[in-house]
């Protein structure tokens, strides 16, 4: 027995020594790159994630290392000392549990950071801008999020709808980017409630934002004429939790449900066979196509994997020593917004344009003319997210 | 028998082997992917402390042939409570008071209860994780800002060392190893756990000793749930979520017996919760996808685990 724990033990070092050895010989010049993400199975993450390591990863001479998915703060510290261990040049970052303790440890560790599809709040921005090594954020703002919410809601209350659910997503966790899209979908149904519509006393952007922010929730109940007929929020994902949105999903009278974030994933099976639309917040991934191909989703507000290019570029440069920065010398703070598709014909054609990791949106042709763009030809780019100004700009 | 007698030593030893090759193959890959190695061996003691002593205090448990899968929920409502009493008070000493006393109360509560009902201590601890993350969810929507309840990080900014963290672990795994190896509480734990019948009938009392048990169990926890707050000063829903779990995987992994009894080994928690540390930390250098992680990381446990109880298997009398 004793040879054979020493026959284990060398095994290990030589399937190392062996593993080690077949390391590209660049990997000296080659630029790591940490990347810290809260979801490793969800078909948006895993677009994005594709995209850096199938295609980023095999045009420019970077390695992407992923943290495994992240729960909280503790992990998030774990999985960027692991990141320091590994002698990475730059972090960056889909996770926000505490997104200013990111920031503080990266500057400190002389490590450049960078959020991705997410902004910072503008306190949070005001107080990091200036920091040496914080690169900035690409993604869309909380602004952006209120107005993708106020288009989804009215795109069904133009059509005379007026019995809704709502999916709070994270709501519960005070996510923000949850808050603001569900604003957006109570506010239109404000505008459409008639005179006198309010949600619980609130008629306006701020009051009904503070609302939420002060309930964690929605409450059900008459916005004007508008009905909330039911609400489901957090992400408990046990017994209970399903039961509770196969009872939502097949409420009486129940016309369309509005999630903040994934809809058809978690209501698709209760709905199908009946009239009940769903309207997401996602990604554009072949699985949603499938989905309203298969008539479960009816609208889409999605991201295609590869708008985190202009992120990724802005980060080479800052490790490159030639960052994007204002003339003030602030970090980034760009904002993008989302594609929508309203049935699967339209799905397939916007999808066409980013549906390969070899022929993404963002190719490396497109990014390299951002390698040594100024602070505006940057934000001009990055503002021409739509899919007519991405076609224009690969033509 | 000679020859077997020294075979068996070494494999009761696998265990910490196991480590020593880990942490070898740390150095060396680590060396050729040319990583920090100083920086490693920091972020290794960060991510493995709060589970080496909570996974420490547990064994005290786990010898008696219990099982208390609660211990995460209870480093996350001690570390809340711990928090908001610094948020109230300004004293690092109320929040390390209040982590201890929360979770000793809390482990206390369960033993009481597994007593009084005369229910196995697993039952009691499944219904406890329920009740205490449901404390967690009103602890932070009651005191918490958003989802998050913290403090200030330079408030804690001296304590979030690496020498305060191994002070504490020397200390607490001093005195853990004192009580279970030197004094007559260990032996009474490995004779439960080895024969309750037989203990009960010597006149030892399973329950008296199952308080103390979970008493130091609960220390443990209180310790952890202190050092997380340093470390971490923003706490969540999910603040230390996944500590129950690699509690348990870390004692297995350092070669303790599920079943308790003679061959429980109060080193088994700091060896398997390094053990792991540096398995992930090996796996991060090779850069493979998070599945392929999983898949050779429990590959290597139960190799691990295979060794150390190949021995124990043999060996254990009928019940």
């Amino acid at each position: 027995m004793k040879k054979n724990i020493k026959l284990i033990m060398c095994l290990l070092v030589s399937v190392s020594l062996l593993l080690t050895g077949c390391g590209d010989s660049n990997e000296a010049d080659t630029v790591r790159i940490g990347v810290l993400v809260s979801d490793t199975t969800s078909a948006e993450a895993l677009a994005f994630r594709n995209y850096f390591t199938e295609y980023i990863q095999n045009q420019f001479n970077v390695e992407f290392i992923y943290s495994d998915e992240l729960v909280d703060s503790a992990q998030e510290i774990s999985a960027f000392e692991t990141f320091i261990t590994n002698n990475v040049k730059a972090v960056i970052s889909f996770s926000s549990f505490d997104r200013s303790a990111q920031i503080e440890l990266a500057e400190k560790q002389g490590i450049f950071y960078a959020v991705a599809t997410g902004t910072l709040t503008d306190e949070e921005y005001d107080k990091f801008k200036n920091y040496e090594y914080y690169v900035g954020a690409i993604g869309p703002s909380l602004e952006r999020e209120f107005e993708t919410g106020y288009d989804m809601a009215n795109h069904y209350l133009d059509q005379g709808k007026s019995n809704f659910a709502i999916f709070g997503g994270a709501i519960p966790y005070y996510t923000d980017m949850h808050i603001y899209r569900a604003a957006g979908m109570l506010y239109a149904m404000v505008k459409a409630g008639g005179e006198g519509a309010n949600y619980k006393g609130q008629a306006t952007v701020e009051g009904i934002v503070g609302q939420i922010y002060a309930d964690g929730s929605i409450d059900t109940g008459a916005v004007g004429d508008v009905e909330i007929l039911g609400y489901v929020g957090g992400y408990d994902m046990d017994d209970a939790w399903f039961a509770m949105c196969t009872q939502m999903a097949q409420l009486p009278g129940l016309e369309v449900l509005l999630a903040v974030g994934n809809g058809s994933d978690f209501f698709g099976a209760a709905v199908q066979g009946s009239n009940v639309k769903i309207a997401s917040v996602d990604a554009f991934a072949s699985a949603y196509g499938e989905a309203m191909e298969n008539g479960v989703l009816d609208y889409l507000a999605g991201k295609f994997s590869a708008s985190i290019g202009p992120i990724f570029i802005a980060t080479l440069r800052a490790v490159q020593g030639n960052p994007v920065r204002t003339d003030n010398n602030e970090a980034l703070a760009l904002s993008q917004g989302y594609w929508i598709a309203t049935s699967f014909e339209e799905f397939e054609r916007l999808y066409a344009l980013d549906s390969s990791v070899e022929a993404p949106a963002y190719s490396k042709e497109m990014l390299s003319l951002l390698l040594n763009a100024s602070y505006d030809e940057f934000s001009d780019f990055v503002s021409q997210y739509s899919y007519d100004q991405i076609r224009n700009l690969t033509q | 028998m000679k020859k077997i007698n020294i075979k068996n030593r070494i494999m009761n030893f696998a265990p910490i082997f196991g480590l020593i090759a880990l942490s070898m193959m740390f150095f060396v890959i680590g060396s050729l992917r040319n990583i920090n190695v100083l920086f490693g061996l920091k972020a290794i003691l960060n991510q493995s402390v709060v589970v080496a002593i909570v996974a420490t205090g547990a064994i005290f448990i786990y010898s008696l042939g219990s099982f208390d899968i609660s211990l995460g929920a209870s480093v996350t409502v001690s570390a809340l409570l711990g928090a908001i009493t610094f948020n109230a008070t300004n004293s690092i000493l109320l929040m390390f008071l209040v982590c201890i006393l929360v979770a000793v109360s809390i482990a206390l509560f369960n033993s009481v209860l597994a007593s009084i009902f005369n229910l196995p201590v697993f039952v009691t601890t499944i219904a406890m994780l329920s009740v205490l993350n449901a404390i967690v969810l009103l602890l932070i929507s009651v005191n918490g800002t958003g989802s998050t309840v913290s403090i200030s990080a330079s408030s804690v900014q001296n304590l979030n060392t690496e020498w305060f963290k191994i002070a504490t672990l020397m200390v607490f795994a001093g005195l853990c190893t004192f009580l279970f190896n030197f004094t007559r509480l260990g032996r009474m734990q490995k004779f439960i756990g080895g024969n309750p019948i037989c203990a009960r009938l010597t006149g030892i009392s399973s329950k008296k000793i199952s308080i103390i048990s979970f008493a130091l169990s609960g220390l443990g926890v209180g310790i952890g749930a202190f050092l997380l707050i340093v470390y971490a000063p923003t706490l969540t829903r999910n603040s230390a979520s996944s500590v129950g779990m690699d509690v348990i995987i870390a004692i297995v992994f350092g070669g303790m017996p599920i079943s308790g009894g003679a061959r429980s080994k109060i080193y088994s928690a700091i060896v398997g919760s390094f053990s792991m540390t540096f398995l992930s930390q090996i796996m991060v250098m090779f850069n493979m996808n998070s599945g392929i992680n999983q898949i050779v990381k429990a590959i290597i446990f139960i190799l691990v685990v295979y060794l150390a109880t190949s021995n124990q298997r043999r060996k254990i009398l009928p019940r």
